[in-house]
């Protein structure tokens, strides 16, 4: 069979790979009118959105918080001791990469004339403070000033205009030096100084110090050096930390300190790494669907290139090529719509994030364009696969479809790569492992629960009366059940979709509100704004009479002992506790003991049980003696987070010295406690009778929520010795920081929704050449235009209502697992979810599929039938 | 060259054999000197590259795609700079150089055949498989596609192979054979017009 002729070409053998991108890369641009194409498009673009936004906004939030945090605290890192610092050790903390500001505390009296006050001196070197201002009076109004006194000048605190009638420009004698009151202080940059600060503060520069002649052997003064520098330069200095510690310096650290800062911060990312991942399975789950379709799309293509000849590597070039470049176009937009994104949250988180943040950095960048390539390969490979199968005699017989590819493999495919992103996201194999095992399982159970809800819908609509006329509600439900039924496998995979999108909508949702309402719980309105502290014995029924009243009946005063751990069940400390516990503060440190009769707020038993009435006995002669022996041990309740640290159980026995007698209690119970609740905490208490015979005196902290109250200033007179910290403005900047870290919170939801109404949308393109088809055919058989659009809405809306369903069971299950075993959250049921997702997943769906089948509804029988396997 | 047969007697499996779209259960087939046999189906698609144009029934243009796209399709499988120029080149012999950038919805059933006539020959195609072009389209546009195909097939110097079930069309071809109960029979050409 030869043929001849003169205008042949040469045969055509080999393509070099620049052909085929352009060809791969004309062939998209054609594909663009194409819905399904449209719908790729935004998924993965939602997907690098989400992922870059997520990643940049992390970046920049961990380092925004931290530094926030370290303006608490006066910088990365306090060390604080009784002598100067060292200059080599300067050095050192420099060249680490660590700014330094040096700090000297001291308390002295100070006067103005014939009138002397107490007062917290903070002497500040030029280059304080190292991180945010402080806003301060100083003479034309309160401004923000990122610098300390300079020498001669004196900064003092609102209180000592009335202890001692000092204004702006007075003079005012510190020891020996007479400075200049140049400004009043509103709010200090940092909050450092801990409990020095409960006498009014002045502040002044150390250049003055020498001339005062307060420092002088023997004198209690505290020298602090306050270091500011990336999160790399203070990991580097752990070792060192670590031996200055052992030395007695006491470091506090902004990674460890500040627990209520650290958990807040910490489940916030949580919770953003959670809806990014979220949003990167919806978009997936866009993806497979959108896939779906042009894959069918696509098969009458590969079969006529088939024909022109085109080999089966050709073809999945060819696909593979214009998916690839519609990956990078997508992840481009993608990334400039997460640029915009954490631009966005960064305009939200203005007021609150240092100013001078480092750029974004490519890594996310680098990441946003790996998902979508992840999310591509993941969630369309398989189902793209098919078009290579295509056989060239589909052009004649157009039944000649190759069969999809398997939901086996496009699940396990898909969870393959899932899994891999959840590991590159999470850095946590484990905890990867472990969710995807449990998606799966969710998954086979979903499909037996959806397919029995499939039945049961199918049953209850063929319950419902015909109805009377043509086009009646019951009607319609009956058919749009039919209509479900009929083409069960579609259906359930797209209640499967649907199901899993509400729920990881919900679920992102119930976290954020649960999240919210925690850290409302944590810090509510009544939240003590006042810590006394050294009430002693003999005050105390005078000062519960003083506040009595004013504030919170439930404040109570609590005793407080100084302790040290000197045995732990009979061993030395160090011996005996597990070496990850060997360097733990409350074994380097005094430690706070109390004694309570019952379980104080706030705290829960987790283990033993709390005291017995007279635990303690009577009298604490039998328990307390010069050297303790195991015998006559007390019943104590250990903290258990520190139980844990210490290797310790109930039952076992700590020693601890107080002043020159030891004291043993036996482990009883172990209480989980709330440090964040800015209420006394305390390790170790024991039952009432055994520390009273120890020097103590007594803390308190509660609040006080009117301004002009006298409390304050009738403490401060009738209680000299007692200590008042107002700890309102530390309350303000945590409460600060969690407003702002709830709305990029909310931020992110809005992208989550966003990816599951893509899935909506890549689901309902996909199935719309098959309800084409219905339509059409209902219409050759005489139905008219309102009972087609009410069968199609109640079959969305049946669907949206299984849907949400089954999603409200997955998302309580999938909130749960993640509260109890990540968040550190208690779980709990959630019943409107019950209610409300059905309902808005009914409405949702049936909205979106009755608004995207009005067109098809429009066309006629004829154009109808013949839009199968057509766009 | 026509195939005759009636509805049902095999004619498209046939064609689909010949043109190396499916692979024979028994039996020896050469397409240019080939063994088809011997060639699996990326080995067969390589055959007909650039050498075998078709023309279907329901003209099998893809609807995404416009006039022009169609045409190129075929082409964009090798790189040629002049693969634009004769895909309009093409259309404008089949009357429809005003027309490029329709898209098939827009055309009627003439102009989509006609789109696809020009597909098939725009290769260069040294033989063209026509599987009832005419079975879309109503007698007299029929008509006129067939005057068309044997025009631009004379044009072009190419082998064509018709099946087709009208002996009006079967006539017009220099040898004619009809497919009955599994067997093909040569006709003379006055047996086609009895």
């Amino acid at each position: 069979m030869m043929a001849s002729g003169d205008s042949r070409r040469e045969p055509r053998q080999k393509h070099n790979g620049l052909h085929w991108l352009g060809l791969a890369a004309r062939g998209l641009k054609r594909d663009l009118r194409a819905a399904d194409v449209r719908a790729l498009f935004v998924a993965l673009a939602l997907a690098v959105a989400a992922s870059t936004m997520i990643g940049f906004f992390l970046d920049r939030l961990e380092r925004g918080l931290t530094r926030q945090a370290g303006q608490m605290l006066g910088g990365d890192l306090v060390l604080e001791q009784g002598e100067p610092f060292s200059n080599e050790l300067k050095q050192t903390l420099r060249e680490a990469g660590m700014t330094l500001s040096d700090q000297v505390d001291l308390v002295s009296m100070i006067s103005r004339g014939e009138r002397f006050q107490p007062a917290s001196l903070k002497v500040v070197d030029s280059a304080y403070p190292l991180y945010g201002a402080s806003q301060v009076d100083v003479g034309s109004g309160v401004e923000a000033l990122s610098r300390g006194p300079a020498p001669g000048e004196a900064w003092v605190d609102p209180r000592l205009e009335s202890l001692i009638e000092l204004e702006l420009g007075d003079e005012v004698q510190v020891g020996r030096a007479t400075l200049t009151v140049s400004g009043i202080i509103e709010r200090e940059a940092d909050q450092s100084g801990g409990f020095s600060s409960f006498n009014p503060r002045l502040m002044m520069h150390v250049d003055d110090l020498p001339a005062t002649g307060l420092v002088q052997p023997g004198s209690r003064v505290e020298y602090e050096i306050l270091a500011a520098g990336p999160p790399e330069a203070v990991s580097s200095l752990d070792a060192l930390l670590e031996s200055l510690e052992r030395e007695g310096v006491e470091v506090r650290d902004v990674r460890v300190d500040r627990p209520g800062l650290g958990s807040a911060l910490e489940r916030a990312e949580k919770y953003l790494a959670l809806a990014g991942l979220a949003a990167v399975l919806l978009a997936g789950v866009a993806v497979a669907m959108a896939t779906r379709r042009y894959v069918d799309r696509h098969l009458d293509t590969a079969a006529l290139l088939r024909c022109f000849g085109a080999s089966q590597r050709q073809l999945t070039q060819l696909f593979a090529l214009q998916l690839g470049w519609l990956a990078l176009a997508a992840s481009v937009c993608g990334a400039l719509l997460g640029l915009a994104g954490q631009a966005g949250l960064l305009a939200l988180l203005t007021a609150f994030l240092p100013l001078e943040l480092p750029p974004p950095g490519p890594l996310p960048l680098a990441l946003g364009v790996l998902t979508a390539l992840a999310v591509l390969v993941g969630f369309a490979g398989p189902t793209l696969l098919r078009l290579k199968r295509v056989s060239a005699l589909k052009v004649l017989r157009r039944e000649l479809d190759p069969l999809p590819a398997s939901a086996w493999l496009v699940v396990a495919m898909a969870s393959l790569v899932f899994g891999g992103l959840m590991w590159l996201y999470s850095g946590d194999l484990g905890l990867s492992a472990a969710l995807l095992g449990g998606g799966l399982v969710m998954l086979v159970i979903l499909g037996g629960v959806g397919s029995v809800m499939l039945s049961a819908v199918l049953r209850l609509a063929a319950l419902l009366p015909q109805g009377s006329h043509s086009a009646s509600p019951t009607r319609a439900l009956r058919l749009g059940a039919r209509q479900l039924g009929r083409r069960r496998q579609a259906s359930l995979g797209q209640l499967l979709a649907f199901s899993i999108t509400f729920a990881a909508m919900a679920m992102i949702a119930l976290v954020r509100g649960d999240l919210l309402t925690a850290w409302q719980d944590q810090l509510p309105e009544d939240t003590p704004n006042y810590f006394a502290i050294n009430i002693q014995p003999q005050e105390r029924d005078a000062f519960v009479e003083t506040l009595a009243g004013a504030v919170d009946e439930r404040t109570s005063l609590y005793p407080m002992v100084r302790g040290r751990i000197t045995a732990l069940n009979g061993q030395p400390p160090q011996e005996a506790v597990p070496e990850s516990g060997r360097g733990d503060n409350a074994l380097r440190r005094e430690l706070n003991l109390t004694w309570r009769d019952s379980l104080p707020e706030g705290n829960r038993l987790v283990a033993g049980e709390w005291f017995e009435q007279g635990a303690g006995g009577s009298s604490a002669e039998p328990s307390v003696s010069k050297s303790a022996s195991a015998s006559d041990t007390v019943p104590i309740s250990l903290e258990d987070e520190l139980a844990g640290r210490l290797g310790l159980s109930l039952g076992d026995t700590m020693r601890f010295t107080i002043g020159a007698a030891s004291v043993t209690g036996r482990i009883t119970s172990l209480r989980d406690l709330d440090w964040d609740s800015f209420r006394p905490n305390f390790y170790v208490i024991f039952p009432p009778g055994v520390l009273e015979r120890f020097g103590h005196t007594y803390i308190t902290a509660f609040h006080l929520g009117d301004d002009q109250s006298p409390l304050p200033g009738q403490i401060v007179e009738n209680f000299p010795a007692v200590s008042l910290l107002n700890v309102e403005a530390i309350l303000g900047q945590v409460r600060d920081l969690l407003t702002q870290v709830t709305r990029s919170v909310e931020l992110v939801l809005g992208f989550v929704l966003l990816a599951g109404i893509s899935v909506l949308y890549a689901a309902l393109i996909a199935s719309r050449p098959l309800r084409a088809h219905e339509s059409g055919l209902l219409r050759v058989f005489g139905a008219g235009d309102r009972l087609i659009s009410r069968v199609q809405g109640a079959e969305f809306a049946i669907l949206g209502l299984a849907s949400g369903l089954m999603g409200a069971l997955l998302a309580e299950l999938a909130a749960a697992g993640i509260y109890a075993g990540w968040l550190d959250l208690a779980p709990r049921l959630h019943p409107w979810l019950w209610l409300g997702l059905p309902l808005g997943g009914a409405l949702l769906v049936g909205l979106i599929g009755h608004g995207l089948s009005r067109d098809l509804r429009r066309q006629t029988p004829m154009a109808s039938l013949g839009l199968l396997g057509e766009a | 060259m026509a195939i005759l047969g009636e509805s049902g007697a095999g004619k498209s499996t046939l064609l689909g054999l010949l043109a190396g779209l499916d692979a024979p259960s028994s039996g020896e087939l050469n397409l240019f000197g080939e063994s088809l046999a011997a060639l699996d189906e990326d080995g067969r698609a390589q055959l007909r590259s650039g050498r075998v144009g078709f023309v279907f029934q329901n003209f099998q243009l893809l609807p995404t795609l416009t006039a022009l796209e169609n045409v190129l399709l075929p082409l964009e499988l090798a790189p040629a700079a002049d693969n634009d120029a004769r895909a309009r080149d093409w259309l404008s012999r089949v009357g429809l150089g005003e027309r490029l950038d329709h898209l098939p919805k827009q055309l009627s059933g003439g102009e989509q055949q006609r789109v696809a006539l020009a597909r098939a020959f725009v290769t260069g195609a040294e033989l063209v498989f026509a599987d009832e072009p005419t079975g879309n389209l109503d007698p007299a546009t029929g008509e006129r596609i067939i005057d068309r195909l044997f025009a631009l097939n004379r044009e072009a110097g190419t082998t064509l192979m018709l099946v087709t079930h009208d002996h009006a069309v079967a006539r017009r071809c220099d040898r004619c054979l009809r497919l009955t109960d599994g067997q093909l029979v040569d006709m003379a050409h006055e047996e086609v017009s009895a």
